[in-house]
């Protein structure tokens, strides 16, 4: 089944300010078919992020202009609908689930009360009903008492369970697109394990398309069909996880790769890590963005900035890629 | 009380039966632990969240009271030291914690909070402190134009840079490392990583590294220590850790932590039950309950600490493991 239900063509995002536009996304374009988990990786604070809220058209400022040749969910165009139409969709066809539950879970209200309000909002009607689509969403997740998670308070739950009940109220719909953003970070190894477990059932049992961000490559290679690399609000390289980790053509992609420790039977060697850290978005440097902390960048490199290219189902966009 | 011990080897830190608890003593959050930290070296402390590592890392600096057993630094008992002699060895003793923004002051600048522990210990002149930490920041890897900075001007890396120059400040002998690179990117995460591994070679710092991954323990420490509930379950030098894991719990923590297998197979459900909070009985294993190799005497007895001898003993330092599997057969096949 290779149709793709969430495409996002040439994206763009800006944000005014005093000194001018900054761009935040620039000319960002993937496409995710049904029941595949698409990765999204890259540091902090490379727009990986802003790539989910501008998807869902919930930016957090003012201020932001998105600009694309359209966000396709199962042919309608996201950035076509108004606000009335679009809260019709997200929560409904498109949902995501939030970095720290314990932020954007609402602590006066218990998780039942939580995820019954989305079932009600999104057609569900008579409070038997919504009860008991919301326990089977709870129970889906891989509660085995779902009444009694229903009826505690945000507080009251570990970080794996809040987890866990974000993504019970995500998939509550059954959405054709679930956005997961950094959803194991924070949490410890089996707990991850079992968060993308369950992620992983769902996905399985719906056809759900998921966008997963992460700066964990170890996730992303456990869990993805595609694997897209993002620096400074760019897409450096797309491709499969297998042929990222056996050959990085991008060398951000290899740097990054560089950085996870190895758990190896004998002491690796000491760690190479990317020298430097992610520019500031109101001092991008010219050309291509990852040029100054590059050690294959030549002259050119620091004023053009490289096209992405396709090639047997890889994309890259680096003028010096790795053999 | 002598700091002369018998030791063959002199551990800079040895815990011995450390026990602590919350709440009136309803809540044991650290139950008979024991592991040393020799001088110079890393010792990594795993375990998932809520085993009792931190309060391990709090009562080391006596920042909570341990209920029984001793804490020996350089042969002395910690928790029995009066505050002169405590001061002298929290000079020696310094703490990096997980988010460098919550544990740095937001209104001091840098050289504010560098110089604080000097000016607490009484160490030097002023002229002479503040070219310790123009050297400290420079040794972290910052410029000195950085002093006069706010944390908030900084990125997340830089913070824990300067929270890491903060604890190397008093050129201290074991800095304790709470979780201090979990919450960073993998990039910065290797750029710290690098940096402690420096200046471990430089300084001869000994390290208590808590962390529950696997695979930056292995990066970094020479020796490992596994804790589940309160209980220290396994301690063994990394190299036979990594490859010769002893107990279940461990064996299993490395194989959720293993990329050769992409999606490990839990043969135990309750280990990835969300809900399934054991109530744990003394006179049972603290891991019987998710525990894949679990016999029947685990849920009687709880197992003592065993140590594995080897055919070949040319590994460095002892096996340790808390485990009814290793009850009869002391000796393993290597």
């Amino acid at each position: 089944m290779n149709t793709a239900v969430l495409e996002v063509r040439d994206l763009n995002l800006s944000i005014d300010s005093s000194n001018g536009p900054h761009q935040l996304l620039d000319g960002v374009s993937f496409s995710i078919n049904a029941g595949e988990t698409t990765g999204l990786v890259g540091e902090s604070g490379c727009g990986k992020s802003m790539t989910a809220l501008a998807i869902l058209g919930v930016l957090p400022a003012t201020g932001m202009t998105i600009r694309s040749a359209g966000i396709m969910l199962n042919g309608e165009d996201l950035t076509a609908l108004n606000h009335a139409q679009r809260r019709r969709v997200l929560g409904q066809d498109i949902s995501m689930v939030f970095q720290q539950p314990a932020t954007a879970l609402d602590p006066v209200f218990t998780l039942g009360q939580q995820i019954a309000a989305t079932v009600h909002r999104h057609g569900i009607s008579g409070r038997k009903a919504c009860r008991q689509t919301m326990l089977e969403s709870l129970e889906l997740v891989g509660f085995s008492q779902p009444e009694k998670i229903a009826a505690a308070y945000p507080h009251e739950l570990s970080g794996g369970m809040r987890q866990l009940s974000m993504i019970a109220m995500a998939t509550v719909c059954k959405p054709a697109v679930l956005i997961a953003d950094e959803p194991t970070t924070a949490l410890d190894v089996s707990t991850q394990l079992m968060i993308l477990q369950q992620l992983k059932r769902l996905q399985t049992e719906y056809k759900t398309a998921i966008l997963l961000i992460s700066h964990d490559l170890n996730i992303i290679r456990q869990c993805c069909h595609t694997v897209l690399v993002m620096y400074c609000g760019r897409l450096l390289e797309s491709t499969d996880p297998e042929s990222l980790f056996s050959h990085p053509r991008h060398p951000y992609s290899a740097g990054l790769l560089g950085c996870i420790p190895k758990l190896s039977a004998t002491r690796p060697p000491p760690i190479n890590a990317i020298a430097g850290q992610v520019p500031a978005l109101t001092d991008l440097p010219p050309g291509c963005h990852f040029a100054p902390r590059c050690d294959r960048a030549i002259a050119q490199c620091r004023h053009t900035a490289p096209e992405p290219e396709s090639d047997n189902g890889r994309t890259v966009a680096c003028f010096r890629p790795m053999p | 009380m002598t700091s002369q011990r018998t030791h063959p080897a002199h551990p800079l830190l040895e815990l011995r039966n450390l026990s602590i608890s919350f709440r009136d003593r309803r809540q044991i959050a650290v139950d008979r632990v024991s592991f040393s930290v020799l001088k110079g070296q890393t010792l990594g402390l795993v375990g998932a969240s809520g085993a009792g590592k931190s309060s391990v890392a709090r009562a080391i600096l006596r920042l909570v009271q341990a209920d029984g057993g001793e804490i020996l630094f350089k042969g002395e008992d910690i928790h029995r030291m009066k505050s002169q002699q405590l001061m002298a060895a929290r000079q020696r003793i310094q703490i990096v914690f997980q988010e460098p923004s919550r544990s740095l002051s937001p209104k001091r600048t840098v050289a504010e909070s560098l110089l604080e522990p000097l000016q607490h210990f009484a160490i030097g002149s002023p002229t002479e402190r503040s070219r310790k930490v123009k050297k400290i920041l420079l040794t972290v890897g910052l410029d000195h134009d950085v002093l006069h900075h706010y944390p908030h001007q900084f990125s997340t890396g830089q913070k824990q840079r300067i929270a890491i120059a903060r604890a190397l400040v008093t050129k201290p002998d074991l800095v304790i490392a709470d979780e201090a690179v979990s919450s960073l990117d993998v990039s910065v995460q290797a750029q710290i990583l690098q940096l402690i591994q420096t200046l471990q070679a430089e300084y001869g710092i000994a390290f208590l590294f808590i962390s529950h991954d696997l695979a930056v323990i292995r990066q970094i420490a020479d020796g490992v220590a596994v804790m589940y509930r309160g209980q220290l379950l396994e301690q063994a030098p990394a190299d036979t850790f990594f490859s010769q894991p002893a107990h279940p719990y461990s064996r299993l923590l490395l194989s959720l932590a293993s990329l050769d297998e992409p999606s490990p197979v839990l043969n135990h459900q309750q280990q990835l039950n969300p809900d399934g909070i054991t109530n744990h009985r003394p006179s049972a294993c603290v891991y019987s309950a998710g525990c894949a190799e679990v016999m029947p005497v685990c849920g009687q007895s709880e197992p003592a600490r065993i140590e594995i001898k080897y055919k070949n003993q040319n590994m460095r330092g002892s096996h340790c493991v808390r485990c009814h599997l290793y009850d009869e057969t002391n000796i393993n096949e290597t």
